[in-house]
């Protein structure tokens, strides 16, 4: 029965001493186990034995495949078939007898057992053989890439898989091979393992370099990306092969994870070995592996992202954690939008029907980290600077982690869910609480001095910039007043209808500064000086509001109407105030007795009038008007009053005084001067430029 | 046992009807609870420290090891098995609980912002913050003890097959050589610290293995190299320059019991719960992989034994420390019971595998069936208590963030009621 044995050991006699010293091993072993069979069967198995060459239907090949041995060069490819035809008839008559054995099955044990033929070995052998090969490296080709290799291969593992299937399966077997399936099952672990192995290698190496190509260059792509690799000097996979067949579809984009879709089919096909061997679950560990420093690596090189620690974000300047957002922010949209699919469609296409669960390994735990930043920086020391940046991070999980929990299945989902609200309700919360501490900066600004020239406030400024920015987030902010602010009051009232909780809290503000403004105009001494300060600081706000879309919206167009007839009343009081002082000496009354001029009276009222206005102009020059539009109104309506009065009154009264000498004196300007001179008010010009300076040329 | 769990952000309504009839917190009332907390928390250590009485032959674990045939099914409740640390959990939960009733409820907000606390509570509120990076340390280590469980699965599934042969036997010893590096090499590889450090580990023998591969090595290479390759720490990390030892460090500096009359006062139960949270986080980074925890074994500072409610965890922080000690210089990965087992279990089995020549002896093969069946029964327990465990440090973590902001919100509210109205 075993009479092969010597003659096939003969001709791979040469191939190498490692590998013969095992087959000897082997094949003794088999020798002896099958001698000691024969005997121990003859007791109780006898009627078990039955011999190969007559029991089984290509019995016939296994003998004359015996005899022709020597003869001809064996190859794991002709073997390859033998062995084909071998496990499908086996497995065809261990159905056949597993069917009858249902019923009884110590009634029909015979049909259990055959002879394993000699070619097995042989097989076993030369694909050993090829396993040192690919071992000590010796193709120069990378197998994955050369689609030949590759189905040779995975054929040949697949061969030995299912010789170890039914060898285990089958109760003979068991009892008279135990030798053969050890040896198989050692050359299907060497296999397995170097399948694991490449597996690795593959998943870590072939990603393509720049993922997110688009394909329509694919093949030159990736052609050159394979030559960026040092040990693959193939061009990439001849597409008309018919194991690797990869449909050339050139509308296709690689991208994220990257592989080209042949890499991906091999990885599959690796797996799917794997797995049919029984060594699943290696294949899945190397892949977690793998899959979790590529990603990390990957959100490093495209988004900058670093893990940070709660305490470190605690502890960083806001400049550095300013920066660290944006990433942050990048880094998540990535995640939902290109990474985590990625990662879930390669999972599954690498291993069909894992329903997401390596994808959760992979993620998981990178999602939960995402989460502590954002509850991290809701926990830092509040600033009213860091408002946007808090409603970025908001934004960025109301908007990016609908989809992201998609990819999740439905447990883990939830949990997820269930953290990002809270992240959420820990922002929402910061962002109201740094509404009120605005508020409360606003009603504890006291500063005691006045700012020079009746300006615009820094105080009006900043909060008018700081509401204006956020109204750019009026969306946002309104959903975070709803569903975050748990103040009692607003527990009590049932929300008033149509009331925007965002812009109640504008409002709010609005009149703390106003009040805060209103306090601050009583420093001035000067009461026009304290209606120009209210007209700057009343014309920015409305300004400020009326050059922003959103902030207009929210404060309403009432509102504005209102401020902006508040401003007239400044603006008259302010008139009556400066010029209605000045006017008064433009007045007829006192100049003529009895149908003559009062010469003295007239010198006094050139002289008052002149003084009056060159104390104004010498004050209001330094005051700030730094809106155009509100220092030209100023100066419109100021030059509206006092030209036409003051060219009456030279008209009337100009002729009186003696021409030269007395004229000079007196009649300091003439009504263009004045003009020109009144332009010049609202400055903001603190060099003590006289009137006279600046005369007219 | 946990009065305010639920209804956390109502706590502000409370106190703020109740702010009025308490004026003056009733002082006796106050110590009263004050007792009943330190016994409960006293109480609770000690169910920790003594747990049921597991079944006799468990006990004699450590020396009979080798040949031990003691079928694994005990254990559970033991000191740092997982089950126990679920409970640790728990515990931690309620004594929380109870100290935030204690620390919040009916109380005048103004008391808490005033000297000494003014000074303790910012020291308590970092302290959490620094647990909770642990938090986050602690569920990624357990993600590591996770990979660590399906390596043993895959030298269990190998092991268990019949006949066993030498593929079967080069497949477990493949995973456990996977297993026993991950193991030894966590606490090293996390030691490096840097960004740069982080991962060396898996490199390397990733490289030394394809090197050897490449260079023709044979079959040896592939018989039983670690291959599977690591986490890498530095990806999994907390943060970069990040260490548990410092956090820990830093927790326990400012940390030190109430003198004079505030011993009788609220700086106590503040103390109390402080130590707890502490301890609890140090346990956590004893138990599982951790990065950068050199010299924790020695580190934390125990409360003073004459403290009653203390006894218990003193007595279970001498347990750990001791283990701790004793394995540090080692370097393992975690003191989680399963683990240290299982790298036991890792090793002997290698020595098994080793040894192993086909077909098996009958003596060896048999124990090794007893060290497979108990790796088997430590997978599944993992399976089983892994995940509800990072459960519930995640529940941790965010009870943590959430009294911390109730804490800040009473703390503004006393701000507020202090400061002239303008």
């Amino acid at each position: 029965m075993e009479k092969n044995n010597d003659k096939d050991h003969d001709h791979h006699d040469d191939d190498k001493s490692k590998g013969d010293e095992k087959n000897d091993d082997v094949s003794d072993a088999r020798l002896s186990d099958d001698a000691h069979d024969q005997d121990g069967n003859s007791k109780e198995n006898l009627d078990n034995v039955v011999k190969t060459e007559t029991d089984l239907d290509p019995g016939d090949n296994v003998v004359s495949q015996g005899e022709e041995a020597p003869e001809i060069q064996q190859t794991l490819e002709s073997l390859s078939e033998e062995l084909d035809q071998l496990l499908s008839s086996l497995s065809l008559h261990k159905e056949e007898s597993s069917i009858k054995e249902g019923s009884t099955e110590e009634e029909k044990p015979e049909d259990d057992y055959f002879q394993i033929p000699q070619f097995v070995g042989k097989f076993l052998d030369l694909f050993e053989d090829k396993l040192s090969k690919y071992d000590s490296g010796e193709p120069k080709t990378t197998w994955y890439q050369d689609p030949e290799e590759v189905s040779s291969l995975l054929e040949a593992v697949d061969r030995v898989s299912k010789l170890m299937g039914l060898l285990l399966n089958t109760k003979s077997c068991l009892d008279h091979h135990e030798p053969l399936i050890n040896h198989a099952g050692s050359i299907q672990q060497r296999a397995m393992a170097f399948l694991e192995d490449e597996f690795r290698i593959i998943l870590e190496e072939s990603v393509i370099k720049e993922p997110a190509v688009v394909a329509d260059d694919s093949s030159s792509q990736r052609k050159s990306s394979a030559d960026q690799q040092d040990h693959q000097n193939d061009a990439v996979v001849s597409q008309d092969h018919d194991q690797m067949i990869v449909p050339e579809s050139g509308d296709q984009e690689i991208e994220y994870p990257g592989y080209p879709e042949e890499v991906v089919v091999v990885l599959r096909q690796i797996a799917e070995k794997m797995k049919a061997g029984g060594y699943g679950w290696e294949c899945r560990e190397v892949f977690l592996v793998g899959r979790r420093n590529i990603l990390m690596r990957t959100l490093k090189r495209d988004c900058e992202f670093e893990k940070v620690s709660i305490d470190e974000v605690q502890k960083m300047s806001w400049d550095t954690l300013e920066r660290e957002i944006p990433i942050w922010n990048k880094t998540f949209k990535d995640c939902s939008s290109l990474f985590f699919p990625g990662e879930l469609k390669l999972a599954e296409k690498i291993f069909q029907g894992d329903e997401g669960n390596l994808f959760c390994i992979v993620t998981h735990g990178l999602a939960i980290q995402f989460l502590g930043f954002a509850e991290a920086v809701a926990m830092t020391k509040r600033s009213t600077e860091k408002l946007f940046k808090i409603l970025d991070i908001y934004e960025t999980l109301r908007d990016s982690f609908p989809s992201m929990e998609e990819l999740f299945p439905e447990e883990l989902r939830s949990e997820l869910r269930s953290e990002v609200t809270s992240a959420r309700s820990r922002l929402g919360e910061t962002a109201i609480h740094i509404f009120s501490d605005l508020e409360n900066s606003i009603k504890s600004d006291s500063s005691k001095t006045p700012v020079p020239g009746g300006a615009v406030h820094p105080l009006t400024r900043y909060t008018m910039n700081y509401l204006k920015y956020s109204c750019e987030y009026k969306d946002t902010l309104e959903q975070v007043f709803k569903s975050h602010s748990k103040m009692e009051q607003e527990e009590d009232k049932p929300a008033e209808t149509g009331n925007s909780a965002f812009a109640s809290q504008l409002m709010r503000i609005m009149e703390l500064l106003d009040g805060n403004l209103e306090v601050k105009s009583k420093q001035y001494k000067d009461i026009p000086l304290s209606c120009i300060f209210m007209m700057n600081n009343g014309r920015y706000i409305v300004q400020k509001i009326k050059g922003s879309a959103e902030i207009h919206e929210v404060m309403g167009d009432t509102w504005c109407r209102r401020r902006s007839s508040e401003l007239r009343n400044y603006h008259k009081n302010y008139q009556r105030e400066t010029w209605g002082k000045l006017l008064g000496f433009l007045g007829h009354e006192g100049l003529m007795h009895n149908g003559k001029i009062v010469k003295p009276n007239l010198k006094e009222r050139f002289k008052s009038f002149n003084a009056t206005f060159d104390e104004i102009h010498k004050t209001q020059t330094t005051w700030v008007v730094n809106d155009e539009q509100l220092q030209s109104e100023l100066r419109v309506s100021i030059t509206a009053v006092m030209i036409p009065a003051y060219r009456a009154f030279m008209a009337r009264f100009g002729q009186y005084l003696d021409p030269g000498r007395q004229t000079e004196k007196y009649i300091k300007y003439q009504p263009e001067d004045i003009e020109d001179l009144i332009d010049q008010l609202f400055d903001g010009n603190t060099s003590s430029s006289t009137a006279t300076a600046r005369r007219r040329t | 046992m946990r009065p305010a769990q639920d209804n956390q952000g109502s706590f502000l309504g409370r106190i703020s009807i109740r702010r009025n009839q308490f004026v003056d917190v009733n002082n006796e009332q106050e110590q009263e609870d004050l007792e009943l907390f330190q016994k409960h928390i006293a109480d609770r250590f000690t169910d920790l420290l003594s747990p049921p009485p597991p079944p006799p032959q468990q006990q004699q674990q450590p020396p009979s090891d080798e040949t031990n045939t003691v079928v694994p099914t005990t254990a559970t409740e033991q000191i740092m098995s997982v089950t126990w640390l679920r409970k640790l959990m728990d515990v931690f939960l309620c004594c929380e609980a109870e100290f935030k009733a204690i620390l919040l409820m009916g109380r005048d907000p103004t008391q808490i912002s005033k000297p000494p606390f003014d000074r303790l509570v910012p020291e308590m509120l970092d302290r959490s913050i620094k647990a909770l990076d642990i938090c986050t340390a602690v569920v990624n280590g357990i993600d590591s003890v996770r990979h660590y469980q399906r390596l043993a699965e895959i030298a269990v599934t190998a092991l268990e097959q019949r006949p066993l042969g030498d593929g079967n036997v080069r497949r477990a010893k493949r995973a456990l050589a996977n297993l026993v590096v991950a193991l030894s090499l966590e606490d090293k590889e996390n030691g490096g610290g840097g960004g740069g450090g982080g991962g060396g580990g898996g490199k390397t023998t990733e490289r030394s293995w394809s090197f050897g591969r490449r260079s023709g090595g044979s079959s040896t290479a592939s018989k039983g190299g670690a291959t599977i390759g690591q986490l890498k720490s530095s990806s999994w990390a907390v943060g970069r320059n990040w260490s548990a030892a410092k956090q820990i460090h830093a927790m326990t500096a400012n940390l030190n019991p109430p003198r004079g009359n505030e011993a009788a006062g609220l700086p106590q139960p503040m103390f109390i719960m402080s130590t707890v949270m502490v301890f609890v986080m140090w346990v956590l980074t004893a138990a599982v992989p951790c990065q950068e925890r050199s010299g924790l074994a020695n580190h934390l500072p125990v409360p003073p034994k004459h403290l009653n409610w203390a006894q218990s965890l003193i007595g279970i922080h001498e347990k750990i420390g001791d283990e701790w000690k004793k394995k540090e210089k080692k370097g393992s990965a975690g003191l989680m019971e399963e683990m240290t087992r299982m790298e036991k279990l890792g090793h002997s089995l290698i020595e098994f595998a080793d040894g192993f020549h086909y077909p098996s002896e009958k003596d060896a093969a048999e124990s090794a069936a007893v060290q497979v069946a108990e790796m088997a029964e430590i997978c599944k327990r993992m399976e089983e208590e892994l995940v509800p465990l990072q459960q519930q440090i995640r529940e941790v973590f965010h009870r943590i963030v959430r009294s911390r902001a109730e804490i800040l919100e009473v703390l503004e509210q006393a701000g507020k009621l202090s400061a002239p109205v303008v």
